[in-house]
């Protein structure tokens, strides 16, 4: 074998491979060629733009630090529901951004001082994703009194902190309120159907905690709401991505006479959707249009508990663009805020019959005028 | 000559290769790592796009990403600047210090079972009990003493609590390693999902802190946590921990070279047979370097608890595994432990300055961090495995037996 030739053709051929690559820079030329139109419109429409292009060349409107919650981006839900805020951000208002993906628990701390040290550039927000950076973000904003810094899904009281979270249990009332409307009316679509002589829901927990409760204490008093004398068969697995454990607790309550089982579990809820399917019942998904993220269970996903990440990311941004930074602020998003909804499933939500989802309208409406306050805690 | 003599051959000339020689070859290692890794940056670089602004330019072409800045982030970052006149005592450097820390111990765990010829993969598992058990009894007992008095006291008793549980934990594959011939690599690793179970359970129900939302035990009061010596405070580093695994090396390698016992140590673990025909307890020999090896396990634990975070949250990183790495890196000798382990904190920890210093994604940095480790520890395993296969004492002597054995090789 003749190493040399190898050697140099495969030296060749990889040069040859690196240029023919698709990505790489964009054209130097091409960038001029589309920044000299711009500029000539500028002069020619005066004043007004040019004011315009002066403040894209003095910098971004702000510069922002994201750091994301252990898991990383492409987890499908909660990170990657925070990035596309900052992503709207980006188009609205200018901003500039950088991201940070800890792998463990000891970098959201590293990450955060890197954010607020920095100088070049010099960060204006720095938004931690996650509530498992309470303790980091409690002794950096102490450290870093200019810094300021926003958290989701936790409360930290310091002045230069915005904390933000969400009012689950006003979007599972609407989830429970749909739920016990359906479960005593004769109801099919897609892949499941309604028991109508009995009147009983499920719900299904991942880690039982003060969060998670949250979501049990709206269904059930939206359940109630609805119709006072639904059941709601509550079970909490003990895990958050535990499908089979799901998949067993949604069983056992579609066989005690469950219609719809709404589960606050993670992946364990995957496994409530497979217990629906094959039970021929229905299930409501969590955090995300779970109708579209797990198509394959769409034919049994009535509609989703979503919890809108990106609502915080983007507020945050935008009052720090206009000078209005809520610093030691805790702030509850709910259903007016847009931090919570229920959302339809995307492919039999159209089949809920027109008075539940008229029903469901008015109690949202109730909910934001204050008309109806939902508990925080099961009773 | 056909090409398993030549392969013989290599690894032979690798076993009898020098101190400096192996040093030299290890540099040679790193600096082709770099070289494939900066060649990946590169090709990563076309394979995505940038304007063109944010481009860097090689042989006349654009790439998106810079292996120069890159690499220089990874190591100068990591060290904090010495360089730049930037490197201030709080900076990365800590963070590098931090993790090289928790590695010696995993290493020097991992690096003592190895030792003694058995394959110890529980670490993480070890850890994980020695710093619940830890995080827990140090909570009891800070109750009962508080202040400069709390912090002397309460410091060693925390890590002799680490050191006893892991211990514990890591003799129970001994036991049935030595009287169930079970065989160690299966049962370490099944213990390890069952610390991270229980504890999982334990953290999220009886021990868990109410006022949190993360499964994790109360938080340890400031001075039952280690104290904050010269530097590091803000990077939760002390140098009281770093002089623990300096202490802990140095008494490994006594205890290793110069001490009956780590003679029983090293003998089974090179020659079993011959380790019990001369007089060497195999079973005791095979229980007591699992326990001490866990004991090790138990007291990065106790470290990353009392030095890091200051509770005990499920999810601990694994720092077991990648003691495995550091051990191999090292040869298995505990000296060596502790220049593997710093190698690994630069990596580790330079890894969240290039994140933070580059749009090269994380994913791309784990792999560069993944070529410098083989690369490096790659000549070292061949001499591992280069020991089994080839004789390295290798001089041809009339009684060897083996009559073409030494003209064969000349």
């Amino acid at each position: 074998m003749d190493r040399r030739a190898f050697v140099k053709a495969t030296g060749v051929a990889g040069i040859a491979g690196l240029a023919g690559c698709s990505g790489g820079p964009s054209d130097g030329s091409g960038d001029t060629a589309t920044e000299s139109p711009t500029e000539s419109d500028d002069s020619d429409d005066g004043g007004e733009e040019t004011t315009a292009a002066e403040t894209t060349e003095s910098g971004p409107a702000a510069n922002v630090g994201m750091v994301y919650a252990t898991g990383g981006l492409g987890d499908g839900s909660f990170n990657d529901q925070a990035q596309s805020g900052v992503i709207q951000a980006e188009e609205d208002f200018g901003i500039e951004y950088n991201e940070a993906q800890p792998d463990e628990v000891a970098q959201f701390s590293t990450f955060q001082q890197q954010f607020a040290q920095s100088s070049d550039p010099n960060y204006d927000l720095v938004c931690c994703i996650g509530f498992l950076q309470l303790d980091s973000l409690t002794e950096n904003a102490e450290s870093y009194p200019d810094q300021d810094f926003m958290i989701v899904d936790e409360v930290v009281d310091a002045p230069n902190v915005a904390s933000y979270t969400f009012m689950e249990h006003e979007g599972s009332y609407l989830a429970g309120l749909m739920g016990s409307l359906l479960t005593t009316q004769e109801f099919s679509a897609g892949a499941g159907s309604t028991v109508p002589d009995s009147a009983a829901l499920g719900f299904v927990g991942g880690v039982e905690s003060g969060l998670i409760q949250r979501f049990q204490a709206g269904f059930e008093a939206g359940a109630a709401a609805g119709n006072g004398d639904t059941e709601v068969l509550t079970n909490y697995t003990g895990s958050f991505n535990d499908p089979a454990a799901g998949r067993e607790a949604a069983s056992a309550m579609y066989n005690d006479g469950a219609d719809i089982v709404f589960h606050a579990a993670g992946n364990t809820g995957t496994g409530v959707f497979q217990a629906a399917q094959e039970a021929g019942r229905f299930a409501i998904g969590v955090d995300r249009a779970q109708s579209i993220t797990r198509d394959s269970y769409a034919d049994v996903i009535l509609g989703s508990m979503i919890k809108r990440v990106d609502t915080p990311v983007y507020g945050a941004i935008e009052s720090k663009v206009n000078g209005e930074f809520p610093g030691g602020e805790a702030l509850s998003l709910g259903l007016d805020e847009d931090g919570v909804d229920l959302v339809y499933g995307d492919s039999i939500g159209s089949d809920v019959p027109e008075a539940v989802a008229d029903e469901v309208a008015t109690a949202r409406e109730d909910i934001v005028n204050g008309d109806i306050s939902v508990p925080m805690s099961p009773e | 000559m056909t090409s398993a003599d030549r392969a013989r051959r290599v690894l032979k000339r690798l076993v009898a290769a020098s101190a400096a020689e192996r040093i030299l070859i290890s540099s040679a290692a790193l600096g082709l790592s770099i070289l494939l890794g900066a060649v990946l940056v590169l090709i990563a670089g076309r394979m995505t796009t940038c304007t063109a602004s944010d481009a860097v330019y090689y042989f006349g072409t654009g790439f998106c990403y810079d292996p120069v800045l890159v690499f220089d982030r990874l190591f100068l970052g990591a060290l904090g600047e010495p360089f730049s006149g930037g490197w201030s005592p709080e900076g990365q450097f800590s963070v590098t210090l931090r993790e090289t820390t928790l590695l010696m111990f995993t290493g020097l765990s991992v690096a003592l079972a190895f030792r003694a010829g058995i394959f110890n993969i529980g670490t993480q598992g070890q850890m994980v009990v020695g710093g619940l058990a830890t995080a827990v009894l140090v909570l009891r007992a800070a109750d009962l003493v508080s202040g400069v008095v709390g912090a002397v006291l309460l410091i060693p008793f925390g890590v002799v609590v680490g050191a006893v549980f892991g211990g514990l934990y890591g003799s129970i594959p001994g036991f049935l390693k030595a009287y169930a011939d079970a065989n160690e690599v299966i049962t370490t690793i099944m213990l390890n999902f069952i610390a991270t179970g229980v504890t999982l359970y334990l953290v999220s129900g009886a021990f868990k802190d109410p006022e949190s939302a993360a499964n994790q035990t109360v938080p340890l009061p400031e001075y039952a946590q280690f104290p904050t010596v010269l530097f590091g405070g803000r990077q939760d580093f002390s140098l009281v921990a770093l002089a623990f695994g300096v202490l802990a090396i140095g008494g490994l390698y006594y205890l290793l070279e110069h001490t009956a016992f780590g003679y029983d140590i090293r003998t089974s673990g090179l020659q079993p047979d011959a380790a019990e025909y001369g007089g060497v307890d195999a079973k005791r020999t095979i229980v007591a370097s699992l326990t001490l090896s866990g004991a090790f396990g138990g007291v990065a634990g106790a470290m990353y608890v009392m030095m890091v975070l200051g509770t005990f949250q499920s999810g601990l990183p694994s720092y077991g595994f990648d003691g495995i790495t550091v051990s191999i890196l090292a040869g298995n000798n505990p000296i060596g432990v502790g220049f593997a382990a710093l190698l690994f904190g630069v990596l580790k920890s330079g890894t969240t300055v290039v994140q933070f210093a580059t749009d090269v994604p994380p994913q791309l940095v784990g792999v560069l961090r993944g070529l410098i480790i083989l690369f490096v520890a790659m000549p070292e395993f061949f001499r591992m495995v280069g020991r089994r296969v080839v004789d390295p004492g290798s001089k041809p002597v009339a009684t060897d037996g083996g009559p073409a054995k030494g003209s064969a090789d000349e």
